[in-house]
């Protein structure tokens, strides 16, 4: 039999990550009556919301953005085409900076590759995206607003917003192996993040001179061109994909070296 | 089949978590380092065992971990073939708010089994562990005995090709710990190799090759475990008092009239520290009086490791009384045939007046000798002593 190096690196089976996945969107609620389902309610819940509290504040604003002959629905469709997509960042990036401290009773008992564990966290966030949006999907059909090819975009800017949030997430969990206090600090900082991205907001109620700092918010860009896609049917912006999807390539890849050097340590911290 | 060579694991000892990244970041040092293995190399072919012994802090646990490969040596290599699987304290990962079965499946995959090869051993695992209906629920319900059932089911039934056991079998009650035992038997039997760290040295001799002692982290000998027990006693036996369940800070004490000077115990060959059980040995004992003594009880008392009396006795019962001169000094001995088991055992010595140290006690001295009592003269015994039997049958 050939000897090999002992090392926990290498990859992970598609069986392994396909079995975190159904435990985290199934076995996990287990014995609860409504299930899986609370996967869903919660940005349900959070959806219901933000239409309640904000619809009749921003409705004026929205319909001179052209969404008009859907004036009862302008707020609900501008609100939930970015919200699903800053459900899924902040779901990911909060998870992955807990990461370490979640499953350290796995890491610290069986030989696992760290760097690509967190993927079952990324897929399940993945699972319940494409399950709101078809929900979404479902209703702009309902109500006759049309979906148009440029959804077909929807992926590739779910695609770079995810690698942003595994390689923030992912830094942050390795760094709050040793400060612990980096998980509060990254919870604090997605509030702030949340508040200065217009989600549930439009941009033009702020003054000129803040709107040009907002081109620099990574996923005000990102829900820029969600709504570009799916609201105003147009293509987003191709240069600022490119150059949010090299940020993000450039700060994973950041986060995995630091890990590397890291990881003796951190094994041995948790 | 496995191998280490020259495996180091130093580990930076910080007041402050924190004080790790601002060391890296200001590149001054504010880590104590502590080496917990130092240059242990070894190798285990395939059917062979090695068995690892050491005291608490040797480096045991660090060595297994460095093994499973869940923490990584700062230097030097290890090698394995196949698939290395293994029980680390409690649970290999377990989730305490999934049942036992998707425990079973979550380790299982982990561990490298297919869901083909998880589906046909399913019932073998489920019936080794003897959960039954336990196994649909979850794992915070389940007692530290059961969950290293459940552990040790998974982790034998996934075909490794090294397996690595640690102190964690030693959970699991009588007959389920023989079960294992013979489990692993078959293991070894069919040419696996095993790993096996225990502090039950009479398990390592049944089940071990090869011996490696682990002192401080380094390797102090590796080799028969016969030899390997013998230097792992001879550890032990250097070690201070604490640890072999005495009760703490009971120096000598007593009046003082008259005192212990010495004492000295040997058998019938050597002067050494290890008997053999059914040996006679002699307890010489020297004793200094500074005032005039008369009536004096010379009493002794053998305990083994965890602080129980085995056997006492003292110049009261035996009728033989001692007096002395001021500044005089007496040599007495007992002499005894040692019939108890094989194990570790302190002697502790008091002068004192009638039959007991409360009414008079001269001088009370604990664990004064330290002796081993390593195999049995004659015919094998179990239990703590030789209660010398015969069997009779009539026709």
């Amino acid at each position: 039999m050939p000897m090999t190096e002992r090392v926990a690196t290498g990859g992970i089976s598609w069986a392994v990550l396909a079995h975190f996945v159904r435990q985290d969107l199934i076995d996990r609620y287990a014995g609860s009556v409504l299930g899986g389902l609370w996967s869903l309610i919660n940005p349900l819940a959070n959806i219901l919301i933000f239409t309640l509290i904000f619809s009749k504040v921003m409705g004026a604003k929205i319909e001179m953005l052209g969404a008009d002959e859907f004036a009862t629905y302008s707020y609900s469709i501008y609100l939930v085409s970015a919200l699903l997509g800053w459900n899924a960042f902040l779901a990911t990036t909060t998870r992955l900076t807990a990461f370490f401290r979640e499953n350290a009773g796995l890491i610290g008992k069986v030989p696992v590759s760290i760097p690509w564990l967190p993927l079952y966290v990324l897929i399940s966030d993945t699972v319940i995206y494409l399950i709101s949006m078809a929900f979404f999907a479902v209703f702009l059909v309902a109500i006759g607003f049309p979906i148009t090819w440029h959804w077909l975009l929807l992926p590739l800017i779910f695609l770079v917003q995810q690698l942003l949030a595994y390689g923030l997430g992912f830094g942050a969990g390795t760094l709050a192996v040793f400060i612990p206090d980096v998980r509060d600090l990254v919870g604090i900082a997605l509030q702030f993040w949340f508040w200065l991205t217009p989600v549930v907001y439009v941009v033009t109620i702020l003054p000129e001179w803040v709107q040009g700092y907002y081109a620099w918010n990574p996923l005000y860009q990102i829900v820029t061109a969600y709504r570009d896609v799916i609201m105003h049917h147009q293509l987003p912006d191709g240069s600022v994909l490119v150059a949010l999807g090299t940020v993000a390539l450039g700060i994973a890849a950041l986060a995995l070296w630091g890990f590397r050097r890291l990881e003796r340590d951190v094994r041995d911290l948790i | 089949m496995i191998e280490a060579d020259g495996v180091t694991k130093r580990f930076k000892l910080y007041e402050h978590p924190a004080d790790r990244l601002k060391e890296r970041l200001l590149r001054r040092p504010r880590h104590q380092l502590y080496t917990a293995l130092d240059g242990v190399g070894f190798s285990v072919a395939s059917g062979e065992s090695l068995g690892v012994i050491g005291r608490n802090g040797a480096g045991k646990s660090s060595l297994l971990k460095v093994l499973l490969g869940v923490s990584l040596p700062d230097a030097g290599r290890i090698r394995v073939a196949g698939r290395v699987t293994g029980l680390l304290e409690l649970g290999t990962g377990f989730d305490a708010d999934m049942t036992g079965e998707e425990n079973i499946v979550t380790n299982g995959l982990l561990l490298g089994m297919t869901r083909k090869e998880l589906a046909a051993k399913h019932d073998a695992i489920a019936a080794f562990s003897e959960l039954g209906h336990f196994l649909r629920e979850p794992l915070r319900t389940y007692s530290s005995g059961m969950i290293m059932r459940l552990a040790f089911a998974v982790a034998i039934h996934a075909d490794p090709d090294t397996f690595v056991v640690d102190e964690a079998l030693s959970v699991g009650d009588a007959p389920f710990q023989q079960k294992c035992m013979a489990r692993i038997r078959a293991f070894q039997r069919d040419g696996g190799s095993l790993v096996f760290v225990s502090h039950d040295l009479n398990a390592v001799k049944m089940l071990c090759d090869r011996v490696l002692v682990l002192e401080e982290g380094r390797p102090l000998y590796l080799g028969a475990p016969e030899e390997a027990v013998n230097v792992y006693n001879a550890l032990i036996a250097g070690q201070e008092t604490a640890g072999l369940g005495e009760p703490a800070g009971l120096d000598p004490y007593g009046s003082g009239e008259v005192v212990i000077t010495s004492a000295a115990m040997r058998g019938e060959s050597a002067n050494e520290e290890v008997f053999t059980s059914g040996e006679t040995v002699t307890v010489a004992v020297q004793i200094t009086a500074r005032e005039a003594v008369t009536g004096v009880t010379l009493g002794m008392v053998i305990r083994d490791r965890f602080g129980q009396d085995i056997f006492g006795t003292n110049g009261y019962y035996l009728g033989h009384l001692l007096a002395a001169e001021a500044g005089e000094t007496r040599h007495c001995r007992f002499r005894l045939p040692l019939d108890i088991a094989p194990g570790s055992y302190t002697l502790s010595l008091a002068l004192h007046q009638g039959m007991a140290h409360t009414e008079q006690c001269y001088h009370w001295w604990d664990g004064v000798l330290r002796f081993d009592v390593s195999g049995i003269r004659g015919v094998p015994f179990s239990g703590v002593c030789n209660l010398h039997p015969v069997l009779e049958s009539a026709d």
